[in-house]
Order: structure tokens, then C-alpha cells, then sequence
């Protein structure tokens, strides 16, 4: 069976750059700190493309209003 | 091949006006006498959405799936969704140039909200509900653009009123702020392409025409903004100039617009024309005007006597109540051709109060699109050639209106927008679906 883990391949430079923003931060390795800002990516970006009903209450408001509906 | 290149994207502008006024606008002006100016084809509807992305995508409305601000998701009734990002499945050419390796900064472009991630930047176009929530890509770049403008503006605040001043003053400093960022992002950022596109002409053209068309009917000489128009034309074109002012010399400028504008004289309440034609049967007649929308949600619509109902908005769309397709259909499948060719010769006749001829073109999707996807309405309507808007109300009885239901309002789109280009790029006049492979070629 697969492993639940992947191993990414990054630019050496980078990863050189990465160990030392992390010098003196509690992120204890770069591969910890770049899991970490992934999820945080993704949890801001995500799949999750779909308007909230609030959001799609402004935007139907608004389109009234600029006439388009 | 070009290092670079610009598009600035200014929705509604008009090649007609910008003729007329280019003796006040020397940046437009010394664009055009470097490179080039042509009238630019819109897309059917020629409207903001799906306009943009057409462009971007080099994709037709039909092959996109995308109709206008909202689609039917799927055959019930009150199935209408707003076209977020996520329903533009197309490529647009930041994307394709990051899969090049190229570098894309991408502002305001309507079709882009939620964002997603691109190489580069990228900030959504109006469709984003507010700047508290995440409108850019990444995330991050939102507190630099706090940073750079203060409050940036999405688009204009309160834009239906009658206090005129209000709505130049929000136009002019949308744009302003807009253009600001815009300025500051090319200067501090690596790119390779960069699209912005302002609002403000389609917000200031909508809000002011009958004060500047004196042809109008509502037209009053002695206006105050009766060069509204005019100023603020004057105004953008200032901002393109200090734009282009920091570019490197090696950069390709396109300045473009996805449609023009034209005066708009009323609307065709096409719920009540079908109403009194037979189509269309409610449970109840409403004592106030209620919108379509309200009429479905409410169940006041009856279905198992409707053959047809409509959409309002600056073209009007007409769906048919198709057995074993719609939920509770009636019209035979093998009847749909006839009552739908039966409609647009109706609705193509359909004169004004006067009993003069409208000029109505009705355009079927199947002759206009390369593909269609998604669902499409059964018949696309331009009232008046696009002089009338379709007002999708029901309750006052009458069908032809010289009020919109959402607000004062005199002009709508018309089908041709600006393409000016320096140095000079296309050497013939284009349509909005030329634009991608255009600058793709760029860069190839």
C-alpha cells in the first residue's frame, strides 16, 4: 500500500533560503514550515469555489442595482 | 516577439465617443497616431460577463456555458446561479503564459472572483462581494493594496440614485484607485502580461447618459452633467497616461473596451407581453409590480399552463417550458421548434406604444455559438436592437416602460467596442474573440 506521504522536490537555493527564514522560529525543519504554509494556502484558495448565500445575496443586490439583472 | 505586454481594459468604452472627444484626450490620441484604433465585435450578448472572459479565453459564450451574470445550473426553475471563476473552465491566457513560465498581474477582470491562483497576481473583478472578504490571489496582496490606495474600490457604492454628484465623484475615485494600484503593481512587480480592467465608463454611461445625449428624450439642456461624460473621459484617459508614463519602451499597449453604449428609450416588460399572449399563466395576478424571481420562488408561476417565461437585464432571454426536459413542462418536444420560431417572429414584431416597428432582433443560440454548453435560453433578445431593456417584472400591467425597475437608467450596450493598440498589432478590425490568440501570439 502507499504511504500517506509524498515527498516534494524543491529548489536547493530555495530550501537553503527557507532554513534560514525559519532560524529562531518554532517551525523546527523546513519541510514542517512549507506543510504548514501549503494548508494554509489552500484553506484561503482552495476547491471550495462556491459563494456563501449571504455572498450571493450582495452580488444579486448589486447587480440590480448596476441594471444587469 | 514582444518582452511585455499591457492591456488596459475599460469596460463600455465607446469608439464613438472616444472619436468624438479624442481632441481632448492626448493619450488616447498619441496611442492611436503611434499604433492603431478599430472598432472591436462583441460577443452576443455584449455584456460584461461573459465579455471579458470571452476575450481572455478566446472562448464564445456557448463554448464557455456562460449566457450572462447567471445561468441556469440545471432545468428547474429557479436554477439561476451567478458565473463565479469556477464556471469559467476555459484557460485565460494567464494561464496558459504561466504554464509558459510567464509572469500575469491581473486586476479587475469580471468572471474572476472567487480567485485562484495564477503565476503573478491577480485581483477580482466586481463580482467580489467586499474587500473584507479574500478577493485577491494571494491572499496576501490584499493588505499591499491597502497599503497602496487605502480603501480600494470594488466598484461604486449606492450607484442608483438620483445624486448625481455622488455617483461621479464614487466613479472617479474608484478609478483613481484602481489605476493607482495598477501603476503601483507594474513598477514593483516582474510580469510579463498585465490586465486591468476599470468599470467606471460602463458606471458613468449608465448613470448620466440622458444628462449628455442630447437627442434624449429625457435630455435636459440646462443639466449641470451635461459633460459628465466628457469629463470623466478626460479624466481616464489622464490616468492611462500616467500608467504608460513608467512603462519600459519595449511594451506592447492595448487599450480595449468589451462593448460600446448606445441610448436606451425604455423596457419591454417581457413577463407581461407573454402574459397577454398566452405563454406565461400566473396562479395570482400580483398587485404590485414583483420580480420574476419572486414570482417562481412565491410559486405564483403556473406551470402546467406556461410555455414560456423571461429574464430581465439589458437583453432579454426567453426559456421554454419544455415536457420531459423542464420539471413540469408542456410543450411537446416535438412542437419546441415550432413554438419557439412561432415566439421569435412574435417577439421580433412586437412594436412600440405607438405602433411603430422596434426593430427587435431575436437570435437563436445555436446560429451564433461555435458550441453551445450548458444551459442556454431557447431565444436571446435584443429589444429595440438592444434600445429597450428587458424588464423581467410583472404587476403594472403595461409592456412597454419609460422607468427601469431598477433604477434611472438611459442607455444600454451596443455591439461594438474600442480596439487601439501601440505600436500597431492587428491591421483590421476585430472581434472580442480575436483578442487571446492575438496576444498569445505575442508571446509564442
Amino acid at each position: 500500500m502507499g504511504s500517506d506521504r509524498v515527498t516534494l522536490k524543491i529548489p536547493r537555493p530555495l530550501y537553503e533560503r527557507l532554513k534560514r527564514v525559519i532560524e529562531g522560529t518554532g517551525f523546527r525543519s523546513v519541510n514542517e514550515f512549507v506543510v504548514h504554509v501549503l494548508r494554509d494556502l489552500v484553506a484561503e484558495t482552495g476547491e471550495d469555489t462556491a459563494l456563501t448565500p449571504e455572498e450571493i445575496r450582495i452580488i444579486r443586490e448589486r447587480l440590480r442595482k448596476l441594471g444587469y439583472l | 516577439m514582444t518582452s511585455r505586454v499591457l492591456v488596459i481594459g475599460l469596460d463600455c468604452l465607446d469608439p464613438g465617443l472616444v472619436e468624438r472627444f479624442l481632441d481632448d484626450l492626448p493619450t488616447l490620441r498619441g496611442l492611436i497616431e503611434a499604433g492603431e484604433f478599430r472598432r472591436l465585435r462583441s460577443v452576443d450578448p455584449p455584456i460584461t460577463v461573459p465579455a471579458w472572459m470571452c476575450a481572455f479565453t478566446g472562448r464564445d459564450p456557448g463554448e464557455l456555458g456562460i449566457y450572462g451574470f447567471r445561468n441556469r445550473a440545471d432545468r428547474s426553475y429557479d436554477g439561476l446561479r451567478i458565473a463565479t471563476s469556477a464556471a469559467f473552465r476555459a484557460p485565460a491566457l494567464w494561464d496558459e503564459l504561466g504554464g509558459m513560465g510567464l509572469r500575469s498581474i491581473v486586476v479587475g477582470v469580471p468572471g474572476t472572483y472567487p480567485p485562484r491562483p495564477i503565476r503573478g497576481l491577480l485581483v477580482s473583478g466586481f463580482l467580489a462581494p467586499g474587500i473584507d472578504r479574500d478577493y485577491t490571489f494571494p491572499r496576501s496582496l490584499k493588505h499591499r493594496i491597502a497599503e497602496i490606495v487605502g480603501e480600494y474600490i470594488i466598484d461604486v457604492r449606492d450607484f442608483r440614485t438620483e445624486d448625481k454628484d455622488h455617483v461621479i465623484e464614487e466613479v472617479h475615485r474608484m478609478t483613481g484607485r484602481r489605476f493607482a494600484l495598477m501603476g503601483a503593481l507594474l513598477s514593483g512587480e516582474r510580469w510579463d502580461l498585465a490586465v486591468m480592467v476599470e468599470m467606471g465608463p460602463d458606471r458613468i454611461h449608465h448613470a448620466l447618459w440622458a444628462h449628455h445625449d442630447r437627442t434624449h428624450p429625457k435630455h435636459d439642456p440646462d443639466s449641470p452633467y451635461k459633460d459628465a461624460i466628457r469629463d470623466y473621459y478626460r479624466f481616464l484617459d489622464g490616468w492611462v497616461g500616467r500608467l504608460l508614463e513608467a512603462l519600459p519602451v519595449d511594451t506592447q499597449v492595448i487599450v480595449m473596451s468589451d462593448h460600446g453604449i448606445q441610448p436606451m428609450y425604455g423596457g419591454i416588460a417581457v413577463n407581461e407581453w407573454l402574459i397577454r399572449e398566452g405563454y406565461l399563466a400566473l396562479r395570482e395576478y400580483p398587485r404590485e409590480p414583483v420580480r420574476m424571481d419572486d414570482l417562481i420562488a412565491r410559486g405564483l408561476v403556473d406551470w402546467s399552463r406556461t410555455v414560456a417565461w423571461g429574464e430581465g437585464g439589458y437583453y432579454g432571454r426567453i426559456f421554454l417550458n419544455v415536457r420531459g426536459r423542464e420539471p413540469a413542462g408542456v410543450v411537446p418536444p416535438g412542437d419546441y421548434e415550432a413554438v419557439r420560431r412561432e415566439l421569435a417572429a412574435k417577439l421580433a414584431s412586437l412594436p412600440d406604444e405607438r405602433g411603430n416597428p422596434l426593430g427587435t432582433r431575436v437570435l437563436f443560440p445555436e446560429d451564433i455559438y461555435r458550441e453551445v454548453n450548458g444551459i442556454p435560453p431557447d431565444l436571446l433578445v435584443y429589444f429595440g436592437g438592444l434600445r429597450w431593456r428587458s424588464i423581467g417584472t410583472v404587476g403594472r400591467g403595461m409592456i412597454h416602460w419609460h422607468e427601469n425597475d431598477t433604477g434611472p437608467d438611459d442607455a444600454n450596450h451596443a455591439p461594438d467596442g474600442v480596439f487601439i493598440a501601440s505600436p500597431a498589432l492587428a491591421g483590421r478590425d476585430l472581434s472580442l474573440l480575436d483578442i487571446h490568440d492575438l496576444i498569445l501570439g505575442l508571446f509564442r
